[in-house]
Order: structure tokens, then sequence, then C-alpha cells
């Protein structure tokens, strides 16, 4: 029995949680949301996760029913993501693994996602879609790497529809992804706007006064040519933009086209949260692989590919 | 020949100390090992050094200017008290086996 548990808090969202051998015991998560019109920046965000870290830290253990003695491993964001806030969870990670007498373990952010999507859909070999605020790829496992088949050349799809929604005012609360959403269910007229494939890859600067359509058309193109070349007939959707029904949709019409089989998480899993650090935590531990203390320095900038998988074959 | 536990300082430069301590040395390290791992974002004209002597844990910082020093300072003092609440609400620190 392994008891892991994972701190993630690399943009707006704070989550701590734990798993035990593939059961999620508990996943408490808090979000800084913004007045209409404004981003959220590094060091107010940093202060945010600051005030209420200690506090989801206490809730994600009672509400698993454990003490600090029953944790076999720490997991914390090790990157990609906002330098301030990702120092904020490793400083408490590294602080209660020293305390606790536990090893550390370094994730990264996207490869918890992943874990994520793939302990709770059971799918077996996705091509995986990921997608959120901060990061696009589309990726494909092989021998030991979580190869980046394609990605955004500039921004990332969620960062384009935050922009988006900050421009006309939406609101963040629960996230303007959600509110743009909701809005789109409502409207009847398509206008048509560039739309930027190159290759394995897109581009999404070019067109923040747009619509769902077409982001979405892109990104099923790329994943659907990801697919072509792996010769896999499975997608996984992972990441934030993921809980978007519509996306959900568009997907679904290309799996069936192709004979695919499609799978996704609801907000709680795909959203940015504690366990999915906790479960690719659990993966890395299991399969032999700590971080030494003096090696657990966080990152602004961390490639899916530069990991070991060394926990698939 | 400068007395020994003297910091010499480069004409120019600024300097900050700091001594924090602490109830153990086990805990002092703890703290120590928790602040030291990650870069100063900034690259260049700043310097800080964190040691350990007993259950003190000491800070050196030098700088070329007062405002990179007190950027520097100010994140070292939150971080700091970050791990010092963290300490208090989950230790003491569990018997080492």
């Amino acid at each position: 029995m392994t008891v892991v548990i994972g701190f993630e808090g690399s943009a707006n969202k704070i989550g701590i949680g734990i798993i035990r051998d593939g059961e999620v015991l508990s996943n408490p998560r808090r979000t800084y949301i913004t007045p209409p019109g404004q981003g959220f920046l590094p060091s107010e965000t940093a202060r945010h996760h600051r005030a209420v870290v200690l506090t989801v830290l206490q809730e994600a253990l009672q509400q698993a029913g454990l003490t600090p003695a029953d944790i076999d491993c720490v997991a914390y964001t090790k990157g990609p993501g906002m330098g301030a806030p990702l120092l904020t969870l490793a400083l408490v990670a590294r602080t209660v693994a020293q305390l606790w007498g536990r090893p550390l373990v370094g994730v990264n952010h996207c490869i918890g996602h992943v874990e994520m999507g793939r302990l709770i859909t059971q799918a077996h070999n996705p091509t995986v879609l990921y997608v959120s605020g901060g990061n696009t790829q589309v990726i494909a496992y092989s021998e030991r790497r979580y190869r980046i088949f394609g990605e955004t050349i500039d921004i990332a799809v969620g960062n384009c529809l935050d922009r988006f929604a900050r421009v006309i005012k939406i609101s963040n609360d629960p996230s303007p992804g959600y509110n743009i959403e909701q809005m789109a269910k409502r409207g009847s007229r398509y206008v048509e706007l560039p739309y930027t494939v190159k290759g394995m890859d897109v581009s999404f600067s070019g067109i923040l006064s747009f619509i769902e359509e077409t982001l979405f058309s892109m990104l099923v193109e790329i994943t659907e040519r990801a697919m072509a070349h792996c010769g896999s007939q499975e997608v996984l959707i992972v990441g934030g933009v993921g809980c978007n029904l519509r996306l959900q949709e568009m997907m679904g019409v290309m799996c069936k086209e192709r004979g695919a089989k499609l799978f996704a998480t609801d907000e709680r899993f795909c959203i940015d949260n504690g366990a999915m650090i906790a479960q690719a935590g659990w993966e890395m531990f299991r399969s032999g692989q700590v971080t030494e203390l003096h090696d657990s320095w966080i990152t602004q900038r961390y490639r899916t590919d530069e990991v070991e998988v060394t926990w698939r074959d | 020949m400068a007395a020994p536990g003297s910091v010499q300082i480069e004409p120019g430069k600024l300097e900050f100390a700091l001594d924090v301590p602490f109830p153990s040395s086990r805990e002092a390290s703890i703290a120590l090992q928790s602040l030291s791992p990650d870069r100063e974002p900034r690259k260049g004209g700043i310097s800080k050094i964190l040691t350990l002597s007993g259950s003190t844990l000491s800070v050196r910082w030098t700088a070329d200017e007062a405002r990179i020093l007190r950027v520097s300072v100010g994140a070292f003092m939150d971080n700091l008290s970050l791990v010092l609440e963290t300490m208090e609400m989950f230790g003491p620190p569990l018997p080492q086996s």
C-alpha cells in the first residue's frame, strides 16, 4: 500500500490531494478569481496561495481521515508554471517531507494531468490532447517518454479564451472559459475567422476575437493527425479546457468517424488539482524515482518530454 | 588580515546579514534545506548564502543596488515565515529512524 500526497499551485488554482493505490482519498482545491477584465499576476497569485495553503493541507489530511504518519511520499509540482506560486507550494512540500521523514518527488505538471486522466478513465494508451490556460499539446507515449507531437506555436488555447473573456469583461467566476461556454450555447451565428494549423502545430494569437468552433476544430485536426501517425484508437482530453462539452462533442464526432474511443474526466480532475500530482508522484515513487532536496528547485519551463517515464514500458 | 568570522565587503557593494535561531539544529537544517534549492530569480547583481551553525540559520547577502537587495531580502522573509508556520503547524519533526 502506498499513500502519496500531491501539492499543486502552478497557476491560479491551489490543490492538495491524497491518493492511495489509485483511490483518491481527498482533493480539496481553491481558485484565485480576479474581477472581470483582469487576469491573474504571479505575485498576487502567490499571495493567495500563501494565505490558504496550510488550511488546504489540513483539509486534505482531515478529509482523507489520515495523519502525517500514514503518508509514504510527498509529491509537488516542480514545473512548468508561474515562479512565485510554484515556489509557495514547493516550500511547504519540502518542509513537511522533512518533518515527516518522507521522500520528495518533483512532478511535471503536464504529466500530472496525463496520469490522472489515465487513472480515472482507464484509457490504455491514448493520444492525449492537453489543453489548459497555460498549455496546449498533443502528446503520445513512446519508449519511456511522453512525446510532444504537436503544440501551440504561441499561446495556449485556454489563454486565448481567457484573454477574449477579459476583453468583453465576462466574469472569471468560476472560470472565464466556463462562462464563454455557457454564452456560446445560446449563440447561433458562426463567424468565419482565421484557422491556423501548421502540420502538427497550431497558432492562436492571431485569432483573439473569435468563437470556440474555430479553436476546437483546429485542435481536433491536430489530434486526428497524431492518431493517424501513431495508429492510435483512443483519445484522452486533459487540462481545464477539457471540461468544455463542445470540445468533447467535436472530438467525439471525429473519434466516431475513425472508430476510436474518446476519454475525458470531469471538472474535479481536468482542472488543476493536487491529486493529479499525487498520482504522477505515486507512479514515479513506485518505479524508483525520488527528488533530492537540493534538486527540488522549481522551474517555470519544464517540457513534458524531459521526464523519463520509468513506470511505463 | 581580516578577523575570523568577519566578511570582506567589496567597495561599492551592499551587505545584509540575518541570523535566525531555531529550537534545535535539526529544525534549523530543515529550514535550510527548504529554503536553499531555488536560484535567485534575478541572475546578476545579488548573491545570497545560507549556512548552518548549531541551531542558527545564517543568511548573508551581497548586492550592487539597494533596490535589488530589498527585493531579495523581502522575498526571503516571506518564504522563511511560510516555512516557520508550516513547521509550527505540522512539527515537531518525527523522530528519525
